[in-house]
């Protein structure tokens, strides 16, 4: 019996190609999507969870007041991992993990390394198996070094390198590092990524100084007593720490914000595995991969999507199809057979279906995981696939999608009545709401995606073309960190010599904000530039205001500042230059406004422009120089810079960017929710023309009499092509009015993220329009074209 | 072996009764080879598949082999023509998917014939319509004479009481027609199967042992 079905449905499927590919390319590409999807979620899950005592490490993290807002924090300092460990009786032991970077000395090259400070507990807090060297003691000496199998390869060639010796510069010299241990490669769903570790250092006066437990620069992770209880540990940390730091607290409160005091802040516990995905309290500051739920959610939602609209088309094409299969259930019912044995036999041929579409999907799988892993920051493997639980739900994928796709129209076809499919009275013309609400649901869909598609397209070229307030066109970034203003000078002018090197802008290295007590003695935050006079200039940034600041006026470098308009608009000056910003922590450096800058976007344009202050002192570090260079002039301006950069600072390690690329790099994580939207809208919509297409070849098969008979009665071509798409063009007319008004609130939703945005326009959603219509006539007047001009004889004859 | 009384079936058009058949009466015994005769939309097929248990009716009492037909359940009813009837079409009506072998073979593996059997009924069967030599093809590559005879084999194979032959030349030339009709003549002599079939030709009629004629659903007398 189930070699007769098995016979009959691989029959079926192999003399209906057009149909059963369809249903297989549609299957499989919404098997792959979901299984990917499964991976991805399945990484995510398992984030962090192959330490062995991961449920008893936890984060210590704060909860503190700023300015009127609460604000949550994972770093902390110095002492509260040793003070904790040392007060609490809850914990077992710490361990501190701080991000940074040395220099290292490989024969005459100097590169950048980065590498993470931790305490020696490192490896017993966590679990990364060594392929050399002792984990208990390998961090225990000042000049330890910790490799990674890649670091170690990367330095030696070779993993096998204990003992051996590495050059890395602590503060100005070049100094011996013994290798003590090499340890396996950080599996990619971990938190913790190394290549290099160093013994984590703090002076005798660090470790005694109370004032650090208010300077927060890195991840202090603890391990409780299996039995202790996270409350406890958590209140009786609270309470150590008023004790210990209230006095120290309330000097600096005294100190440095004029006695305002917002609290004192709160300890407590995150739980290791939390992190990862953790909006509030993210990885960060040398821990990586943080990850948004939202991304999950929103891959979940697409995946289910395609995979929802392939078996909407399974189901729509199989019933349709049924038309054909009529006389074959009517046979089966007179010669013998029971509902119970037709259900059996069309559920087993969707399985069958499955099957193929099931190992397809696989193999689609495994081709599309590069690009995946690429969009979604993941290094998955296909190797993933062998892991029990996993399998366990792509089979249960499998039937449930098998049961899905195959259970209803089973179910229909069974009960056909056999009288009526077998003296052609039978008729499936009917209303078939199912089928068109179907269409209309993928239509509507896809339809959604596509508007999202073009409005993050738009976005986020706005984001990336819009006029910044300054030009960033042929500006090399070059970074030398900790440079005094008169050193970064030299540098200037050696540099200018050149004539391709137009201007030379040094300013401060990264982002810097502090605050201010501007005129009315209230204080301010801003964002604090240190530039010189030629900033502005090389940048075209105007003013508006003022004056830019001058060679010739000496002491602009010790009293006048310049701030931007939001700055302006902030203090809420009438007349700002000459106005006053007083740094009161310094005691009571004060300075004149001497110009007003025009808002320019220093931050990207996700955030919006705050009140920024540039300023000349002397004593502050320069560390980034802004190089304009002479267009069609990079390849020499290049070299010449590199060269003189090596002349100048030969133990620092050269590298540069150019401005406009560094722009691209801020919206990476647009330009991947682009990407994902993307390809979830050309999934969605090309899964739904296939559907679409089956169901036009179906419809015009259905329709062949009604076809002849109208050309016999003088139909043109043109017009039996209009009988034919007019009603597919009308469902899909009604998806795209329930999806424009849905897509509308939900993309102006998305663009309310972003301070600065495009409009949402009229023009947007019908150019979605025309192309969904335009993809929707094409799929159906291919068939219909087709069946216009086959020769009404010949399907008159047949009736 | 049939017993009907009164049989009235209808169906309503536009708020009236349209009558399919009206006061039939019939009365066929075993071995018996009947040919109901009548033009187009006499009541023919409804007929025949009111007999097979395919269709309703909607008065009147139906026995076959002393089973009230009329006061069975769909179940039953089914039960009681997958092991009594076998049925002919006009249009074969073989499925295009199976070979001759298999679709001569289906209606056993309904029946749960283990495999040994079913190859021993379906070879005789192949070896007696003279089919053994395309016992591999595809319908579609029959002639229509030779999908009828296979129609006819398929229809035997399970050993009913009766068969059913709704116009089972209609899609045949005449000297196929007249194979099919000399095959069911002998399979009434030699095997007693009871034979009903309707038909539009009186040549065809002719075989049979009694003739119907049947005039807007009614037996004309």
């Amino acid at each position: 019996m189930l070699k007769s079905y098995f016979i009959t449905a691989w029959r079926y499927l192999t003399r209906h190609k057009t149909y059963s590919i369809i249903n297989v390319a549609g299957l499989s590409i919404g098997l792959a999507c979901a299984m990917l999807i499964l991976l991805y979620v399945k990484d995510e899950v398992s984030f962090d969870k192959f330490h062995k005592n991961v449920n008893n490490v936890y984060r210590i993290v704060t909860l503190s007041k700023f300015n009127g807002t609460y604000h949550k924090d994972g770093n902390t300092g110095f002492l509260q991992g040793p003070r904790f460990a040392k007060n609490v009786p809850g914990i077992q032991s710490y361990v501190r993990v701080q991000s940074g970077a040395a220099d290292l000395q490989n024969g005459q090259e100097i590169q950048s390394q980065d590498l993470l400070y931790v305490d020696s507990s490192f490896f017993s807090v966590f679990t990364f198996p060594l392929l050399g060297g002792n984990a208990s003691t390998c961090l225990t000496e000042p000049h330890s070094i910790v490799l990674s199998e890649d670091a170690a390869i990367k330095h030696f060639g070779k993993t096998d390198v204990v003992g051996k010796t590495m050059m890395l510069k602590e503060d100005s010299l070049f100094v011996p590092f013994k290798v003590t241990a090499v340890a396996k490669k950080c599996p990619q769903n971990s938190s913790i990524q190394f290549e290099v570790l160093l013994p984590f250092r703090e002076s005798e006066m660090d470790a005694k100084n109370t004032d650090n437990w208010f300077n927060f620069f890195l991840n202090t992770f603890v391990v409780l007593n299996p039995n202790a209880k996270l409350q406890t540990v958590e209140n009786q940390m609270q309470a150590f720490y008023v004790r210990d730091a209230s006095k120290a607290y309330k000097a600096m409160v005294e100190k440095y914000l004029n006695g305002y005091d917002e609290g004192m802040g709160t300890y407590f516990l995150q739980p290791f595995t939390d992190m990862h995905m953790s909006t509030e309290l993210p990885s960060q500051n040398g821990l990586q991969n943080a990850s948004n739920p939202m991304y999950s959610y929103i891959l979940s939602g697409i995946a289910l999507f395609i995979l929802l609209i392939a078996c909407i088309n399974f189901v729509n094409l199989t019933i349709a199809r049924s038309l054909k299969r009529a006389k074959e259930i009517g046979v089966r019912k007179v010669i013998g057979s029971n509902r119970k044995q037709l259900i059996f036999q069309f559920l087993g041929e969707s399985f069958l279906l499955c099957f193929i579409a099931f190992a397809m999907a696989l193999f689609l799988v495994e081709l599309i995981l590069p690009v995946f892993n690429n969009l979604s920051n993941k290094a998955l493997s296909f190797s993933y696939l062998f892991d029990a639980k996993l399998t366990g739900t792509y089979l249960a994928l499998f039937l449930v999608t098998g049961l899905l796709a195959g259970f209803y129209p089973a179910l229909v076809l069974s009960g056909y009545k056999p009288v009526e499919t077998l003296y052609s009275r039978f008729n499936l013309a009917g209303k078939n709401y199912l089928q068109k609400s179907l269409v209309v649901l993928q239509f509507a869909l896809a339809s959604f995606l596509i508007i999202a598609t073009l409005t993050i397209y738009s976005q986020f070229n706005f984001l990336t073309k819009t006029d910044l307030g300054f030009d960033d066109r042929n500006i090399v970034e070059v970074r030398k960190p900790g440079l005094k203003f008169h050193e970064a000078e030299t540098f200037k002018a050696e540099l200018l010599k050149n004539p391709n090197i137009v201007d030379v802008a040094p300013k401060n290295d990264g982002f810097w904000g502090t605050a201010a007590k501007i005129s009315n003695d209230s204080v301010m935050q801003f964002a604090y530039e240190t530039v010189d006079e030629s900033y502005l200039p090389a940048l075209k940034i105007q003013l508006v205001q003022g004056r830019n600041f001058s060679k010739s006026n000496p002491s602009d470098a010790t009293n006048s500042v310049l701030v931007n308009e939001a700055f302006v608009k902030k203090a809420g000056w009438k007349n700002p230059i000459g106005e006053t910003v007083n740094f009161y922590y310094l005691d009571n450096e004060k300075y004149q406004v001497i110009g007003v800058v025009k808002d320019y976007h220093f931050v990207a344009l996700n955030q919006k422009i705050g009140p920024q202050l540039f300023t000349m002192k002397p004593s502050n570090n320069l560390g980034l120089f802004n190089i304009k260079i002479k267009p069609g002039s990079e390849t020499e301006s290049l070299r010449f810079i590199q060269a003189k950069f090596k002349e100048f600072f030969p133990l620092s390690p050269y590298s540069y960017i150019f401005k406009n690329e560094q722009r691209i790099k801020d919206y990476e994580s647009e330009a991947k929710w682009k990407q994902i939207i993307f390809f979830g809208a050309v999934l969605t919509i090309f899964i739904s023309c296939i559907g679409l297409f089956g169901l036009s070849v179906l419809s015009a098969e259905k329709r062949t009499k009604e076809i002849g008979i109208r050309k016999v009665l003088g139909a043109s071509v043109s017009n039996v092509v209009a009988t034919l798409s007019k009603d597919f063009l009308m469902l899909v007319s009604i998806a795209l009015i329930i999806a424009i008004p849905i897509a509308w609130l939900a993309t102006d939703k998305w663009l309310q993220n972003y301070p600065y945005r495009i409009s949402l326009n009229w023009w947007l959603f019908a150019v979605a329009c025309i192309l969904v219509l335009l993809i929707a006539l094409v799929t159906v007047s291919f068939q219909a074209v087709k069946a216009a001009i086959d020769n009404p004889v010949k399907s008159l004859r047949t009736e | 072996m049939i017993d009907l009384k009164h049989i009235n079936k209808w169906v309503n058009s536009g708020g009236n009764r349209v009558f399919l058949l009206r006061d039939i009466n019939l009365n066929v015994n075993e071995g018996e080879f009947i040919s109901i005769m009548g033009p187009s939309g006499s009541g023919k097929s409804t007929l025949l598949n009111v007999i097979g248990m395919l269709d309703e009716f909607g008065e009147g009492e139906y026995n076959f082999l002393g089973q009230p037909v009329h006061q069975l359940k769909e179940k039953q009813r089914s039960q009681l023509y997958k092991s009594h009837i076998g049925f002919v079409f006009q249009a074969y009506h073989l499925i295009d998917e199976l070979t001759v072998y298999e679709n001569i073979e289906t209606p056993l593996l309904y029946q749960n014939i283990n495999t040994s059997n079913r190859r021993a009924i379906v070879a005789d069967i192949l070896d007696r319509f003279n089919i053994v030599g395309k016992k591999d093809l595809f319908p579609p590559q029959l002639s229509g004479g030779q999908q009828q005879l296979v129609g006819v084999a398929r229809a035997l194979v399970a050993k009913p009481k009766l068969i059913l032959a709704d116009e089972p030349t209609g899609n045949l030339n005449s000297k196929q027609g007249e194979e099919i009709m000399e095959l069911f003549k002998q399979l009434n002599s030699e095997d007693r199967v009871t034979i009903i079939q309707a038909t539009h030709s009186e040549r065809n009629a002719a075989y049979g042992s009694k003739i119907i004629n049947l005039l807007d659903g009614r037996i004309e007398k």
